[in-house]
């Protein structure tokens, strides 16, 4: 939690002193003896030990995503007052990932292990209020983080030992891979898409279960 | 765990031309998925760079001396690896989690520390290694069974039935006995027809026979054939008794056996190999899968073999009967086995959409039954009664449908099967009244060739079933392989515990490349009460199961009165430390069961006393049944506090000189944990008293207070110095009260 404090924009002029302080006390707990005498006591204020950074709404006005020099996405923040923010690394998630892919998209900083769980800087509401390049840019990077192949073809189904093994053609090639209960695996939805998700991590969809071919729809059929 | 793999050619010789020289290959890990495909790519890491191959390219190359930091991130159907390269962070591969997480978490370790060592220009050092086991084939890239490292698609069959056979020692003879039976049915079934075709010859249909008397040598003739007949019926049915009931005998003496193996086995295997293993797994394999092996030996096996036997026999017999004729018979089979083995798939297909459609109605009742509260509060009784309707439905109309299928379909696949039986019928009758056959050979062939059916519709079930038990048997064997990994020296000493505890630079990690405790030294002198302290997950349940020796530590030793635990009985070790746990588990039993558990053979004296210690003794005395009453799952439902007060009588009771207390408080409200505090106050008395607990006020009366963070003994002291240093345990004091909305003052340095 005290980490969290280090993203903590709001809290910017207490944010030196205290980040050093803070890692004098990890290295050697002996040596934090000494200086937590006098500076430090007016300047950690209880309160914002628990303070978040509020999530703010993203529009084409206040954000501007591009290719950072590693090729994942930066962000500049403009806030009301004070200088603009600048994320070199943001990662983008999908709030609902199955309904809504191009709506409700989470912008945060990324996740990491000194700092645990990073916090949503903001929310992109619709991705089509923003201009070709932006939703290149970003939908890039949303193709890579929920990867799911289009099953055009089931070629075989096959259970044996407990797990159902199967062999099919996707967007992404020739798959096999395996389901430990195909009955949980197997999600199908309202609108009849079908979703897989397998033993290893795997995710595979399937748009429109009635434009598969005969073989095909007849080995998924009964699970759906 | 695979850290190199073996690349190919074309890969190996792309790594060659881009690598300098002395630049050893120290990691090679498959990579799953470029672009929007799947592909079989290889990070190769060398001491200079990471090296991203594919199809014979080099496609990323990275220098680790301008890469800092490097990370995994899990994302939806994939997973990424990525590394900071000149400060910003950059994607070096993706790749499928199940199969590869792990590897990668040790890449990221392993990289790191090359990236500091190549910028300091030091030498790469020895690659790292790691014991955590392989989920999938390394063979054929199929996933183990759950829980196992076992692929059924690559064990050896021969090897398994192997250690079966060394299974059955004691029990070979009866086990046998099934099969002399098969021997013996299979020859009746064979000889009765022969004799009917005697009798019917020789008798039925001989004109001469029709005035004979009764007494005359051909009448005795007959009545021999007669009392054959009932005498081999007789002894056939006797073998069946016999049979059935060596059968009860051996099948459950099996049983019994297997259970008692692997139940010993489990208890005494360590936790880190339990904890891997569901509580459902294991009961399924204890139950449930020597079910399954068992009544394959004891039934399927000898029938097996009596299926098999009669229908060669029956082939070669019908055959040498009537070679012409015995074509009539095999002349169907196809079409027969062709019709099952479709029928078999209607069928199967039918009664799996019934069953998974009735599946879902259970599910919507299991449901909405639990949540029958929110559904009311929610006034939404409509929707759930429409929802149900709509699924009952759909399960009833399937159901219909299924029953109306099956039972047009049966009498028709009956008429195929008997379609060969028709032909003998026409073909028999036609050689019968040329005179070419008797009556007799004709009843004969007749019963041989229906036989042959029998065997013929089990086909199908066959290799079902032998997989089945094979998984079966293969989990079993499994566990019954299994070394434990926390084990007694050969001679370990069984000393009398006082109570003083060392940590000495101690490191542990679940997974090798994952450490949970760094480094943590400490020491504790007896009758000392630590506190232990932090966040969650940083280690502090761990630091307990070490001290418990449930695990062992991978660096460093622990020390209690000058011994290394290592050297002390596990035994020894265990029934010197009392445990309370946050999840109290009592046993169905009454309350002085219970609490007798860790000492079976204690007094009523010292139930008592162990309850009052406890501050247990009033409520207990106040139940109806007083210490007689029966708790557990099925008993009377103790509340939190009271059955925490349980827990810690039944922790005192053999008057441990160890006092472990993990979380035994956080679940309880403030008045109940006065309560237990005063027990705890009491009985940490001259005990060495470890206490574990997220509520900082449970752990005023600690002498001293350990503080951990991310693994890492950060902060040591009492509470006043504590609080002094400002530090970590301040910041959680702080966070706490504010949770709590006490007044915050700077100046109010006491917690509760």
């Amino acid at each position: 939690m005290a980490e969290e404090k280090k993203t903590d924009a709001a809290a910017a002029p207490e944010k030196k002193t205290e980040t050093k302080k803070d890692d004098a006390s990890e290295k050697d707990p002996k040596k934090t003896a000494a200086p937590a005498g006098e500076p430090e006591e007016e300047e950690i204020n209880p309160d914002d030990l628990f303070k978040r950074r509020p999530s703010v709404d993203l529009t084409p006005q206040n954000a501007h995503f591009v290719t950072s020099k590693g090729g994942m996405i930066s962000l500049t923040l403009e806030h009301e007052e004070g200088e603009p923010e600048f994320f070199e690394r943001v990662v983008v998630m999908r709030s609902f990932p199955i309904t809504a892919p191009d709506e409700f998209l989470s912008v945060r900083e990324p996740d990491t292990r000194k700092k645990g769980r990073g916090a949503e800087i903001g929310m992109i509401r619709r991705l089509s209020d923003f201009d070709e390049a932006t939703r290149a840019i970003i939908n890039a990077e949303l193709e890579l983080r929920y990867f799911t192949p289009v099953i055009q073809k089931i070629l075989s189904v096959k259970e044996k030992f407990g797990y159902s093994y199967w062999e099919a053609e996707t967007t992404a090639g020739k798959v096999s891979f395996v389901l430990n209960n195909p009955f949980s695996n197997i999600r199908v939805l309202e609108d009849q898409r079908i979703y897989i998700s397998d033993m290893d991590g795997n995710s595979f969809v399937i748009p429109d279960p009635t434009a598969l071919d005969r073989a095909s729809y007849r080995r998924i059929e009964v699970y759906i | 765990m695979k850290l190199m793999y073996e690349l190919g050619a074309e890969d190996q010789a792309a790594l060659d031309a881009a690598r300098t020289e002395g630049e050893e290959l120290l990691y090679c890990v498959p990579f799953n998925i470029y672009g929007e495909s799947f592909v079989n790519g290889f990070t190769a890491v060398t001491g200079r760079r990471i090296y991203c191959i594919l199809h014979g390219r080099i496609v990323g190359q990275y220098e680790l001396a301008r890469c800092t930091e490097f990370s995994t991130s899990v994302m939806y159907g994939n997973c990424a690896f990525y590394g900071v390269v000149d400060g910003s962070t950059t994607m070096i591969c993706r790749f499928i989690s199940g199969r590869n997480l792990p590897r990668y978490s040790v890449l990221v370790k392993a990289c790191e520390l090359l990236a500091e060592r190549a910028a300091a220009g030091e030498r790469p050092g020895d690659p790292l290694t790691n014991s955590e086991p392989e989920r999938f084939c390394p063979k054929c890239g199929r996933p183990f069974i759950h829980g196992t490292m076992m692929c059924p698609f690559c064990r050896s069959k021969k090897e398994v039935y192997k250690k079966l056979w060394g299974l059955t020692k004691g029990l070979r003879l009866m086990l046998m006995f099934p099969l002399l039976v098969a021997v013996f049915s299979v020859a009746f079934q064979f000889i009765v027809p022969a004799i009917q075709k005697t009798a019917v010859n020789e008798y039925l249909t001989n004109e001469n026979m029709r005035h004979i008397s009764i007494g005359s040598p051909e009448m005795r003739g007959f009545i021999v054939i007669i009392v054959a007949i009932v005498v081999i019926d007789l002894f056939q049915r006797l073998l069946g008794v016999i049979q059935g009931r060596l059968n009860a005998i051996s099948g459950n003496k099996f049983t019994l056996m297997m259970r008692a193996l692997l139940y010993e086995k489990i208890q005494n295997l360590s936790l880190a190999s339990i904890s891997n293993k569901s509580t459902g797994d294991l009961m399924g394999r204890i139950t449930g899968d020597v079910g399954v092996v068992q009544g394959f030996m004891t039934g399927q096996l000898p029938n097996l073999f009596i299926q098999a036997v009669s229908f060669l026999l029956a082939i070669v017999l019908l055959v040498g009967l009537d070679p012409i004729m015995s074509l009539f018979v095999f002349v169907p089979i196809p079409l027969v086995v062709f019709l099952v083995s479709k029928f078999w798939e209607t069928v199967q297909f039918r009664n799996r959409k019934a069953w998974m459609l009735n599946r879902r109605v259970n599910q919507l009742l299991q449901d909405t039954l639990n949540g029958i509260r929110v559904v009311k509060t929610f006034g939404s009784e409509e929707r759930e009664i429409a929802r149900f309707a709509g699924a009952t439905e759909r399960s009833s109309s399937q159901n219909e449908s299924n029953a109306k299928i099956f039972d047009t379909i049966f009498p028709l696949l009956g008429f195929a099967v008997r379609f060969g039986s028709y032909l003998i019928l026409f073909y028999g009758n036609y050689m019968l009244f040329k005179g070419a056959m008797t009556v007799g050979a004709l009843h004969q062939f007749n019963s041989y060739a229906n036989i042959i059916y029998g065997p013929l519709l089990y086909i199908t079930f066959i290799p079902r079933n032998i997989s089945n038990f094979l998984t079966s048997l293969g989990k079993i064997l499994e566990i019954l392989e299994e070394q434990p990994e926390v084990a007694d020296i050969s001679m370990p000493i069984d000393i009398r515990i006082e109570g003083d505890i060392s940590f000495r630079n101690v490191t542990f990690g679940y997974e090798s490349y994952n450490p949970v405790l760094e480094h943590v030294s400490f020491d504790v002198k007896r009758g000392e009460m630590i506190g232990i302290v932090g966040h969650s997950g940083s280690g502090k349940t761990t630091l307990i199961n070490l001290l418990m020796r449930l695990y062992d530590v991978t660096e460093g030793e622990i020390v209690i009165d000058d011994v290394n635990i290592k050297q002390i009985s596990q035994n020894a070790l265990r029934s010197q430390i009392g445990v309370v746990l946050q999840e109290t588990h009592l046993f169905s039993g009454s309350i002085r069961d219970n609490i007798r558990y860790s000492k079976p053979l204690a007094s009523d004296d010292e139930v008592v006393a162990a309850a009052k210690l406890a501050n247990a003794h009033d409520f207990i005395v106040n139940l109806p049944e007083g210490y007689n009453t029966i708790v557990g799952e099925k008993g009377y439902s103790l509340s939190g506090g009271e059955r925490q007060r349980v827990a810690i009588a039944r922790a005192l009771i053999h008057d441990p000189q160890i006092l472990i207390l993990d979380e035994a408080t956080a679940a309880l409200d403030t008045e109940t944990e006065k309560l237990i505090q005063d027990a705890i106050n009491k009985l940490t008395e001259n005990r060495t008293t470890f206490a574990i607990a997220h509520r900082l006020s449970t752990l005023r009366n600690a002498d001293r207070l350990i503080v951990l963070d991310r693994g890492k003994l950060v902060e040591c002291g009492t509470h006043q110095e504590l609080l002094d240093l400002k530090g970590f345990y301040w910041r959680l004091v702080m966070a706490q009260r504010q949770d709590s909305g006490f007044v915050k003052k700077h100046e109010s340095a006491h917690v509760s």
